[in-house]
């Protein structure tokens, strides 16, 4: 038997540039690290057996860039992108009465690491809930959808649907787990965002290269761990006048005198680097001042859409009050990918632990949440397409976990996580595909199963990151971290 | 070279011997021949070191070397290779696939593969093992085994090292002596002292957070005594900021962290944690000792029971909870106390052995029964009957007989039910067994309810309830005639609430009198208590029949009245009639069966546990397990806890620890440049009662401390020998921690809310002038100019990160609070000006904000850009062109390099 450790976090020893990467610090200091490496600043030493990053992939990427669409809350996968018309034939009856009883099979019910024991929600429900929406097949590739997801459906050739997905936790930790693929009660580790940031440098040095749109739940809120706060994402609003916290001056301050005060203090730190020739810190600095003042300017000219065409604006819905929050979002991300974002984290459904949570009415609240992103959706995947930037960036469609086949009270349905899907778009992966599937009720994955790091070394492949590199000295990460690529779905 | 060639020979012979083998000899050379070819060198004894004993060290060690020999197997030198195990040599170099070792690590059946653990070896790795075999496994003669881990250096008691005698007699502080001594063997020498002005500002922002303003650089300027540094650091250390300051510090690796949850329910830390975080402050003010800090925190409710200024200090345990799951909360406290005060990794004992340090799994689950009878109640303070208003959350032990067990491979569904775990500390840490003794509480401590204030607050609480009552009553019917938009029913309806209200804290004003006379009879064993407690019963039961009679009233007139809610005003109405019928069968008893005042509120233990549970009764006796184990920790002979505590101090004094792994001083971290100083260090701070301020002064009062950072006058030798700074012959410059940075700011701006302690304040109250560190600090809530700059994180911070991010450059330009404090510095420093000129304006500023003078190029700098900024704002007509444009320089200089730099 392999040893399950999830509290080891200490890694094998290595010898390394302690001034760094001392245990303890965070990694914060690597990103300033790999910059001045990038830069030449830094003398290399011959002892170094662990680097940190140099921010070139470790094998010639097919992707450069990842939209990461999340919808909080958890997705019906039933009545979305893995349709399952026994649930309709066997409606009201309990799972042991249809002939997919071994779907309650105890053995294959401890996958689940419960967090809340005995909570009102995260329950198996028993009575089958028939589908609250019909399905058809859509594009050339035929994949069978749902009627709420026309818009995408007719994206289903540019689509790789991955319907066995699992995970462990049973509530909205999941997020978390989606993200950095560890369970809620092992503590807090850096999510995939935060892991491709501190592996790759930058596309462009007028943004910041991971970036995060709407409302993330607070177990989520944070992305860089124990790599730092440096490698947080950063929250952008779609509002020209405020996109970013301190992204412009208080009070009324022309450009022309604020660049007086900025060229001012990057003269002052060079006159101090007279004094200080070997201050790696101070060299950073200007730098980093640099780019806070292109980022000013910079971010408010992607979010202002005005100069976009009335077609466009059609395209992503916002001229529809219905998909007009999400569309500009939408529209917001084209315009980072445009401009080297690396990557764009866009969270659909604040509130509670996320709007799509439909423990009860399911049928209003999936077909309203759908209607508000399936146009959007769309939308950026044509204009990427159209813009020849689809081949290079990676659209993940995702949630925390599917929503179980059996009825909570009258008409919802509760967290599932052994089986649910996920769709992934553009950067190298072959579109018209469904890999994987469920059984009949959609309860259990069954063929190709992938739990969420999957995704993750699937992505970073793409990007040209080998998963098992991403670490870093003194915090073990575990096999299940790493993932491993989905390769049969490459292109 | 001398000792390469027996190695070669060694190939030699080996290759010779095998060519008598004819059918072996074609393929084993062809091994070798491609070995040979793969990495261009022989395979000799380099090839063993180099190769093949870093992959064995890193995947096999932990089992088959000094820690475990399992199977009497040890693979830490090539002889011990050879000799093999219990299953016999563990490589044949005649026979080398069939080879014990090899088939074992290229075994594809899962239950016999080596290392049992984590993914196979590479075929690269393999391959290395296996052609080093096929050379006949060759090794250095005088081959070092592994050393028993107990004799690491960590593991063995500090003895305090003698201060080395220097022929260069200049230097006095032991510090400088220790560390003269090793630059000398080195080859490098310090840089010279830093300025006088750059040096005050080191040393306020080290021991107080807060930098000099300009009459305090002037003074010290001018100060021309030999003891001029002395008198400032001795006036720093009593100053109360200095608990402030270095508070932070240890919040960060005690792991300080607000409450948080969902909505108002706790699921981490406690409401009015606060208290923990004042007790720090005012012990490091009091410069208690850091044994007794620690002691205090682990177990002041058994040492100081009924000390609620003591008991303060659990709030370090109260901190841990966890709502969801008592594993993850005990794995969480084990996990960073022994990281945070012995600089060890027991966490990685709990789905296995160690695979670095001797500690067994089942030692893991030792130290967890030490921990495993404690939970956390409430305590109730003096003036404060609401507990969810305030209150001191802290330890107790309460459930005494709860067993421990160990978790299977560290899986908490899968107990070992067969065995209870007693508690002890790990053999190999064990110069002193833990002496438990049970410990029996004072009566007020395990019924706080008897403390006297308890009574008094909730008489009062009582009091004004009934006073309020009686105020609103006046009020409506001094109002009666005055209203006249109410119906006469509306008024008369009031009023009867009113009045019934009335009558409401009146019973329940004399039930709490009856209780609270009750209670004080129990405790004194009056001989009317059980009288007493009758009566109390008595009342208690009245105000619960008047409530239940009350609550029937409404109920009724809610139903009478219900037009479409019929539904819900009849259950109601339904269960004011069951209610009423047990109040009334409940005051025909005649037992002395009362509630007793409640003084202390035990937190859920779980989701799962119910309000009835949590009041239960506390416990009388206390295990002892924590104060045995506060005592061992704090034995002078315990090896860790001295040395992790200097090196702490330490690293915020020098910007770099002198043990590197902060958290890890085992078999795994990296061993200091300077031991002896470590050494010398720790056995100090023990002989002086533990007195950090003794620490502190020693240090910056140290040659080394007062060292420059820059290395512009460094010989090529310090930067080719040590251009990390080893041996410290520069100061480290430093970035400030996000509390200083902005507790900077209200400082120069004379904005500073001094303040000390209280509720934290929210995080988002910009307005707010007080310290940082008193802001709320949770997982889910912090500031956000803070997190800008590296706060710690709540769940481990041994070492701030020091991040360069454009946001931080974004946020001291463009902020309202950096707006606002520029034009307050620039007022301040026109004030003290008198003059108007530029150039005096520009001088001050730089002193100001960064404490020292300009140089030429930076004032011809700072002028020309004030002339340009005044003409910036003349042509935007501007109302004060001049001032706008000197509060733009004084944010350049916020934004300057070195005002977020500890130079």
């Amino acid at each position: 038997m392999r040893s399950n450790c999830k509290q080891c976090k200490t890694a094998h020893a290595v010898t390394r540039r302690h001034f760094f990467a001392d245990a303890g610090m965070g990694c914060a200091g690597l990103a300033l690290g790999s910059m001045l490496a990038r830069d030449g600043i830094v003398r290399g030493s011959d002892e170094v057996i662990w680097q940190p990053p140099d921010g070139k992939p470790h094998f010639t990427p097919r992707a450069k860039s990842v939209v990461w669409l999340f919808m909080n809350g958890g997705v019906s996968h039933m009545e979305s992108f893995d349709p399952k018309p026994m649930l309709t034939k066997y409606a009201g009856k309990t799972i042991r009465e249809t002939p997919f009883a071994d779907a309650q099979n105890p053995e294959k019910l401890k996958l689940a690491r419960v967090t809340v024991i005995n909570d009102a929600n995260g329950q198996q429900r028993d009575k089958l809930y028939p589908l609250q929406v019909g399905s058809r097949q859509y594009g050339d590739s035929g994949i069978e959808m749902s009627d709420w997801v026309p818009h995408m459906g007719s994206c289903a050739d540019d689509l790789c649907v991955l319907r066995s997905m699992w995970t462990t936790d049973d509530n909205h930790g999941a997020q978390t787990q989606f993200h950095s693929g560890r369970h809620m009660l092992d503590g807090e580790y850096p999510t995939l965002g935060a892991w491709v940031h501190y592996g790759l440098g930058s596309l462009n040095d007028n943004f910041p290269q991971f970036i995060s749109m709407g409302r993330r739940e607070y177990w989520n809120a944070k992305d860089g761990h124990y790599l730092g706060p440096a490698h947080d994402a950063i929250p952008i609003r779609v509002d020209p006048s405020n996109p970013l916290d301190y992204g412009k001056p208080t009070g009324a301050i022309s450009s022309e005198e604020q660049q007086i005060g900025f060229d001012l203090v990057g003269q002052f730190n060079r006159l101090k680097g007279v004094e200080y020739p070997d201050d790696p810190a101070l060299a950073a600095r200007i730098k980093a001042y640099e780019l806070a003042f292109r980022m000013q300017s910079s971010v408010p000219e992607v979010l202002d859409l005005n100069s976009e065409t009335e077609a466009t604006h059609k395209l992503y819905g916002l001229d529809d009050p219905a998909t007009r929050e999400f569309g500009m979002q939408m529209l917001a991300v084209r315009r980072f990918v445009e401009r080297g974002v690396r990557f764009i984290q866009v969270q659909h459904g604040a509130g509670g632990a996320g709007v799509w949570d439909a423990h009860s009415g399911l049928l209003k609240n999936h077909s309203k949440n759908f209607l508000e992103v399936d146009k959007p959706v769309a939308g950026l995947l044509r204009d990427l397409r159209q813009r020849g930037l689809l081949d290079s960036t990676i659209v993940l469609f995702a949630s925390e976990f599917g929503r179980t086949p059996g009825t909570q009270g009258a008409d919802g349905r509760d967290h599932h996580i052994y089986g649910f899907s996920v769709w992934m778009a553009g950067g190298g992966i072959r579109g018209g595909q469904v890999h994987g599937a469920t059984d009949e009720i959609g309860f259990h994955a069954v063929e190709n199963r992938h739990y969420v790091t999957d995704i993750h070394a699937t992505i970073l492949h793409q990007l040209g990151l080998e998963s098992r590199r991403m670490e870093i000295p003194g915090r073990k990460r575990l096999e299940i971290d790493f993932g491993k690529p989905i390769l049969d779905i490459l292109a | 070279m001398d000792e390469q060639c027996p190695m070669n020979d060694q190939v030699i012979h080996d290759t010779s011997s095998l060519q008598a083998r004819v059918a072996m000899s074609v393929l084993l050379a062809m091994l070798v021949w491609l070995a040979i070819g793969r990495c261009g060198l022989a395979i000799d004894a380099n090839h063993y070191a180099a190769k093949v004993r870093p992959v064995l060290q890193q995947r096999c060690f932990a089992c088959h070397a000094v820690l475990k020999r399992e199977a009497g197997l040890r693979l830490d030198t090539a002889a011990f290779i050879k000799q093999g195990g219990d299953s016999g040599a563990a490589i044949a170099v005649d026979k080398v696939d069939s080879s014990l070792l090899l088939a074992r690590i290229t075994s594809t059946d899962q239950e016999m593969r080596m290392p049992p653990e984590g993914e196979p070896l590479t075929s690269e790795q393999i391959s290395v093992i296996r052609d080093w075999i096929a050379a006949g496994a060759p090794a250095p003669a005088n081959e070092v085994a592994e050393t028993d881990p107990r004799e690491h250096w960590a593991f063995k008691s500090p003895l305090r090292p003698a201060v080395p005698t220097l022929s260069d007699m200049s230097y006095h502080n032991p510090i400088d002596v220790f560390l003269e001594r090793a630059r000398q063997a080195v080859g490098v020498r310090p840089v010279a002292q830093v300025s006088k002005d750059v040096l005050l500002r080191r040393v306020y922002l080290d021991l107080i957070g807060l930098p000099p303003n300009i009459e305090e650089l002037e003074a010290f300027a001018a100060d021309p005594s030999p003891r001029a540094l002395e008198t400032v650091v001795d006036r720093l250390l009593d100053s109360p900021h200095y608990g402030e300051r270095w508070g932070r510090h240890w919040m960060d690796i005690w792991r300080y962290s607000d409450w948080w949850g969902l909505g108002a329910e706790v699921r981490n830390s406690q409401k009015h944690i606060w208290h923990f975080r004042d007790w720090i402050i005012e012990s490091l003010n009091a410069d208690k000792g850091y044994d007794q800090m620690l002691r205090e925190m682990l177990a002041a409710d058994e040492l100081y029971p009924n000390d609620l200024e003591k008991l303060r200090a659990t709030g370090f345990l109260a901190r841990q909870y966890f709502k969801f799951n008592r594993t993850s909360w005990l794995d969480e406290l084990i996990e960073h106390t022994s990281k945070s005060m012995l600089g060890l990794t027991f966490n990685c004992g709990k789905c296995h052995d160690h695979k670095y340090d001797p500690l067994e799994h089942v030692e893991y689950y030792r130290l967890r029964a030490i921990f495993e009878p404690y939970q956390v109640r409430t305590d109730m303070v003096e003036g404060e009957v609401d507990l969810e208003r305030d209150g001191i959350p802290r330890a107790f032990d309460c459930n005494l007989d709860a067993g421990t067990y160990v978790h299977m491979r560290g899986d908490d569904r899968n107990p070992d039910k067969n065995r209870v775990i007693e508690p002890a500390i790990p053999k190999f840490l064990a110069f002193k067994e833990l002496q438990i003794q049970p410990i029996e509480l004072p009566v007020d401590a395990c019924d706080p309810g008897l403390r006297p204030f308890v009574a008094h607050n909730h008489l009062s609480a009582a009091q004004q309830a009934l006073d309020d009552a009686q105020a609103a009553l006046r009020k409506i019917n001094d109002a009666g005639s005055v209203e006249k938009s109410d119906t006469e029913s509306d008024k008369s309806q009031s009023r009867t609430k009113a009045e019934m209200a009335v009558v409401f804290a009146e019973h329940q004003w004399t039930a709490v009198k009856a209780r609270a006379a009750a209670d004080a009879a129990r405790a004194s064993g009056a001989a009317n208590a059980g009288e007493l407690a009758t009566t109390a019963a008595k009342c208690e039961r009245a105000a619960a029949l008047l409530a239940a009679e009350q609550e029937l009233k409404i109920a009724q007139a809610e139903f009478d009245q219900a037009g479409a809610k019929k539904m819900l005003a009849k259950k109601r109405l339904e269960k004011a009639n069951s209610a009423i019928e047990a109040a009334k069968k409940a005051v025909e008893l005649t037992d002395g069966n009362y509630t007793p005042l409640l003084g202390s509120l035990k937190t859920l233990e779980s989701n799962l546990e119910t309000e009835d549970s949590r009041r239960k009764p506390f416990p009388r006796t206390s295990t002892g397990r924590r104060t045995a184990f506060a005592n061992w920790l704090t034995d002078s002979q315990n090896p860790l806890v001295a040395r992790v505590a200097v090196n702490h101090i330490w690293a915020r004094h020098f910007g770099t620890p002198l043990v590197p792994t902060v958290f890890d001083f085992g078999r795994k971290g990296t061993p200091p440049v300077h031991p002896e100083l470590v050494d010398w260090l720790a056995t100090e701070l023990v002989e002086n009662d533990w007195s950090m301020k003794h620490l502190h002064r020693l240090i910056v009062l140290s040659g080394a401390y007062q060292l420059s950072s820059s290395t512009l006058h460094a010989t090529a030798e310090n930067l080719i020998k040590d251009s990390e700074n080893r041996y410290y012959w520069r100061a480290n410059p430093r970035r400030m921690e996000a509390q200083i940075v902005r507790d900077g700011l209200l400082y120069l701006a004379d904005e500073l809310d001094t303040t000390m302690g209280g509720p934290s304040i929210p995080a988002a109250d910009v307005a707010s002038r007080r310290r940082s560190l008193y802001y709320v600090h949770s997982h889910n809530e912090h500031n956000s100019f803070l997190s800008t700059y590296d706060d710690a994180s709540v769940l481990e911070c041994y070492r701030r990160a020091e991040s360069i991010v454009p946001q931080q450059a974004l946020a001291l330009e463009n902020s309202q609070f950096a707006t606002d404090m520029a034009a307050k510095v620039a007022a301040r420093i026109e004030r003290i000006s008198h003059a108007h000129s530029n150039d005096v304006f520009a001088r001050l500023a730089f002193r100001a904000v960064i404490s020292v003078q300009p140089n030429d190029a930076e004032l011809q700098l700072a002028v020309s850009a004030l002339e340009k900024l005044t003409s910036a704002a003349q042509a935007r007509n501007r109302e004060n062109p001049q001032s706008f444009a000197r509060q733009q320089l004084v944010r350049a200089l916020f934004n300057h390099n070195d005002y977020v730099t500890i130079r």
